[in-house]
């Protein structure tokens, strides 16, 4: 299972279901039991049916909040966007100059 | 399962700006390496599941996983394991990850590593049965090469201990 098809694709997993979920909840939401049920029964149905490596199944799910709203950061920003973060910022300002969002 | 046109953008949730940093070094291009392959060769409500997930959590019997090495080295990630017994819920483990927002596990441990869905999935007959140890990693691997070399091959074994066919494995 992946919310990240682009990253995780690139180590060659067996099967993939991909879901829109966010960072940390990849199943569904907290107390959620009917979501979760139709999720991994969604999963599993990917690896009954898979029938080549590397095949990437995307889920139809979507996720019920705005995704600028989805609170999946850490309290802290993390060590290694610490010390990456005048290069991240000037990689977001480049973007918006091209218009890119 | 009828909406099969939906293709998973899996930067939705990123600000713009991280969004550009993390894709620059994404390849757009398929893997081209060998992937793993074993048949299933019987129906999931006959075989034996293990869940492993890469959330850094932890038994609070046991030791959490080391965020102060991190910390200290960003580009390190602890490249250890820990065993969850297949009955832990949300008040028997720790969650260390210095990445994501970890209070949704600690309060819903289904969220992220599914022990109580595939318990009833085993009851109601969907699959065959849960074995009784699933896993924890951490997923943050700059350097993978002590993860794939020493600690997976442990984690192998013991799934091979517990006759485990096949394995669910949840990202961060």
């Amino acid at each position: 299972m992946t919310n990240t098809p682009e990253f995780h694709r690139q180590v060659g997993i067996p099967r993939v279901a991909a879901i829109e979920y966010p960072y940390g909840r990849p199943v569904g939401q907290v107390n959620d039991r009917d979501g979760q049920r139709k999720v991994l029964k969604a999963t599993l149905s990917v690896l009954e049916n898979a029938k080549e490596p590397g095949q990437i199944s995307h889920l139809p799910f979507t996720w019920p909040e705005e995704p600028k709203k989805v609170d999946w950061h850490p309290p802290e920003i993390s060590p290694i966007v610490k010390v990456n973060l005048d290069e991240i910022k000037r990689l977001g300002a480049k973007m918006r100059k091209k218009g890119k969002f | 399962m009828s909406d099969t046109s939906k293709v998973v953008d899996g930067f939705l949730f990123l600000p713009p700006a991280l969004r550009a940093w993390i894709g620059k070094d994404i390849p757009d291009q398929p893997f081209s390496g060998r992937i793993p392959w074993v048949p299933l060769d019987k129906s999931i409500s006959e075989a034996t599941f293990t869940l492993m997930t890469s959330a850094g959590i932890s038994m609070k019997s046991d030791p959490p996983f080391d965020m102060e090495g991190e910390k200290a080295e960003p580009t390190w990630g602890d490249p250890s394991y820990r065993e969850i017994p297949k009955t832990a819920t949300e008040n028997d483990i720790e969650v260390n990850h210095l990445h994501v927002n970890t209070a949704y596990i600690n309060q819903d441990l289904n969220v992220i590593l599914p022990l109580a869905r595939f318990q009833e999935f085993a009851q109601e007959g969907l699959i065959g049965k849960l074995a009784p140890t699933c896993y924890s990693y951490y997923g943050y691997q700059t350097d993978p090469t002590v993860l794939l070399s020493e600690t997976m091959p442990q984690v192998a074994e013991r799934m091979r201990q517990e006759n485990v066919e096949a394995v669910l494995l949840t990202p961060t």
